[in-house]
């Protein structure tokens, strides 16, 4: 078999050409172009909507209702959020979708107003800047241009609740970017994740804990990866101090990455929940996270 | 699974296996040029048929498969015809296997019919399990250990004892 080996050696030597990196990504990238030609839906948008409509229908429907929820102690004010602007280009290589959220019924209206005036200005921005991107490429010729924002309700309890808005850009490829917010509704306050900590000892913690689980998880499955440089040295270092969060229902801490932020775009968005007993001694109560 | 998460996941299996992609496409035609193209449109038809893949697992065969089919179509269009079909060809082959004494076994590899000459590289090179080559090539796992055979003993290759096919 000696000459056999020697010839796989040769064959694991054949060298590989410089291009062969371009050559596949521009041919997914082109397959892509082809696929793209039938719009698709991401699936969980489709579920969002529907969630949003059963949520503004299940209040509309039975106002008695929603007013007797309000009215049993305990269960405190009703605090909503609804689509309220919805802005839709629908041309053949450009669209986009934008819906707007409007919380309502929180106590501090001065907060309210303020979130809500973020939002709508947000989408407004980037609605216009769709537009004027949309004008460029039509005067260069033709382009594909595509946006998605939304949003979804991810914690609503009798104390919380955490939206996240998320803006999809699609030029060939997509990227997804999210935000997140998070509301006390008893304080009125928005909670920020250095607020709910003592010091700065949180980023360390919450850090290496993600770096642990990133690595664990490449180990066990090799379709997860995080970047990485040389193959083996995570590039992932450190949470920003105000990185991306929110709060489960069951009052877990969750760090979640865009697009390309730690991982290459298949990934997508990528979300850890941290343990809150590695948490226990950095937070400053346990009201939230626990 | 949705067809945007398989996509993703074949997206990133071909652009992390491109080289080995790359190396069996060019095994069989010996030119940069040649196994570019095939890479390329082993890509597109793999794309274009992401149905055709029933499970994830099956992605690494799948994509071997496609990458040999299309080397194979590539020779076939762009080479002379061999008009004898590979079996008789192989039945031929040990006619002339004295001459291959003093040949490398590089070219008597290239001098295989491209059925035999896939079982060897698979086998030997991409060092795939028999059941896997079985899965690549659409033959049952029996078939693919008799040609193995069969092309082994033209290459006048005496397995050791410790190896097993």
């Amino acid at each position: 078999m000696k000459k056999m080996n020697k010839l796989k050696k040769d064959y694991e030597a054949i060298e590989i050409p410089a291009e062969l990196e371009d050559v596949v990504k521009s041919s997914i990238r082109q397959a892509k172009e082809v696929r793209k030609k039938r719009p698709i839906v991401k699936q969980w948008t489709i579920g969002v909507a529907s969630a949003v409509v059963i949520f503004i229908g299940s209040i509309n429907m039975s106002p008695a209702m929603a007013q007797s929820m309000v009215n049993i102690p305990g269960l405190g004010v009703i605090v909503e959020v609804l689509t309220v602007q919805k802005l839709t280009v629908d041309e053949k290589t450009y669209q986009a979708n934008l819906d707007t959220p409007e919380i309502t019924g929180l106590e501090n209206e001065e907060l309210q107003t303020s979130l809500n005036d973020k939002y709508m200005e947000e989408n407004k921005a980037l609605f216009e800047q769709f537009e004027a991107e949309v004008a460029e490429m039509k005067k260069a010729g033709d382009g594909h241009l595509g946006i998605d924002t939304g949003y979804e309700v991810l914690t609503d309890t009798g104390q919380l609740l955490s939206i996240a808005r998320y803006e999809v850009n699609t030029v060939g490829s997509s990227s997804t970017t999210m935000k997140y917010d998070t509301i006390d509704k008893q304080q009125n306050i928005v909670i920020t994740l250095p607020s709910l900590f003592k010091d700065n000892k949180y980023i360390d913690v919450i850090s290496s804990y993600i770096a642990d689980e990133m690595k664990r998880q490449m180990s066990i499955d090799e379709k997860v990866n995080y970047f990485q440089y040389d193959g083996s040295e995570l590039e992932f270092e450190a949470v920003k101090p105000n990185q991306n969060f929110y709060i489960t229902t069951n009052n877990k801490l969750v760090i979640s990455f865009d697009d390309y932020e730690v991982a290459p775009g298949y990934m997508g968005v990528v979300t850890f929940e941290i343990p809150s007993d590695i948490l226990e001694n950095l937070l400053v109560s346990d009201t939230y996270i626990n | 699974m949705t067809k945007t998460d398989s996509f993703k996941i074949i997206e990133k299996f071909i652009i992390e296996n491109r080289e080995s992609h790359y190396r069996l496409a060019y095994s069989y035609v010996r030119n940069k040029e040649m196994a570019l193209d095939i890479v390329q449109e082993s890509i597109f038809k793999a794309l274009k048929s992401i149905d055709s893949l029933k499970e994830n697992t099956y992605l690494k065969t799948w994509f071997y498969r496609i990458v040999i089919n299309t080397s194979i179509d590539y020779i076939r269009k762009n080479q002379r015809v061999s008009a004898m079909d590979d079996d008789h060809l192989l039945e031929h082959l040990p006619q002339i296997e004295d001459e291959f004494t003093d040949m490398d076994l590089q070219d008597a590899i290239e001098q295989l019919p491209p059925k035999y000459k896939t079982l060897i590289i698979l086998r030997f090179f991409e060092d795939l399990k028999m059941d896997e080559i079985a899965t690549v090539t659409g033959q049952n796992v029996n078939t693919v250990k008799t040609r193995l055979y069969s092309a082994l003993k033209v290459l006048r290759i005496e397995i050791g004892e410790d190896f097993r096919l």
